[in-house]
């Protein structure tokens, strides 16, 4: 990983088209501010994981996995009632 | 009254209360903007969400603090303007909203709780997102039942 210093103001260029501008230094956090051609997506990395986690997490969703997982809450399983929501579905 | 169909649940008839939001839709599936919260007694405490336009996508979740206890939630102005919640309301979980950790289960793996992205749902608004968590150092992939595993020796999560 290249690693370089660089002050409020200053800025790093990337490829042809992407600059990178620190805009502000606080404490732990740090302001960027980034210029990009319209094709290149810029995101949150945690963005990112959290779309691999919800694919991996929508595949999961069949009758075995929720009978493993109430298996699993048994000991801290609450008795809270129905439906807050009003929707009801057919118990399989 | 309204019905959908469902891989999970079959038709499910259901009241537009129960409809939640998703302005930007969830990340991997942005087009995807009303689901429907299903809690089930015999199913309790695990809340499922259930697609309205795609009868095969559905997720498993339990409420955040039921994962951990401890559990903190931050949500930035534009969260708030979202799930309209007053920005200088102190955020009263259960009361002007709710978060929600989807779960993955996968056959031969432990099941983890995602707290860094919880699902959180305005109470009044019905309108939802996924708040990542990104200061409080909460994983996608938070085992379920770690500290349980490792203080009472359950083993089965």
């Amino acid at each position: 990983m290249l690693v370089i210093r660089r002050r409020a103001g200053e800025v790093v260029l990337i490829g042809d088209g992407v600059e990178v501008t620190v805009i502000e230094v606080a404490g732990s956090r740090v302001k960027l501010g980034i210029q990009a051609p319209a094709d290149v997506p810029i995101l949150r990395k945690e963005i990112q994981l959290a779309a691999q986690q919800n694919m991996a997490a929508a595949e999961g969703v069949t009758v075995a996995s929720v009978g493993r997982l109430l298996a699993a809450l048994g000991g801290h399983t609450q008795a809270s009632k129905d439906t807050r929501s009003g929707a009801r579905a057919p118990h399989q | 009254m309204a019905r959908c169909d469902s891989a999970r649940f079959g038709t499910i008839d259901y009241e537009e209360a129960a409809v939640v939001h998703f302005p930007d839709g969830l990340p991997a599936f942005e087009k995807e903007k009303r689901f429907l919260l299903i809690e089930q007694a015999e199913t309790s405490p695990i809340v499922f969400l259930q697609s309205l336009a795609t009868p095969g996508l559905a997720f498993i979740a339990l409420p955040a603090r039921l994962v951990d206890p401890g559990y903190r939630l931050e949500l930035t102005r534009e969260e708030r303007e979202t799930l309209e919640i007053g920005n200088s309301q102190e955020l009263v979980e259960g009361e002007d909203h709710m978060s929600l950790a989807i779960l993955t289960v996968r056959e031969g793996q432990a099941i983890t709780a995602n707290l860094l992205a919880p699902v959180v749902i305005g109470a009044r608004s019905r309108r939802a997102l996924q708040a990542i968590q990104a200061d409080l150092g909460y994983r996608v992939d938070h085992p379920l039942g770690a500290d349980a595993a490792a203080g009472g020796g359950r083993t089965c999560l």
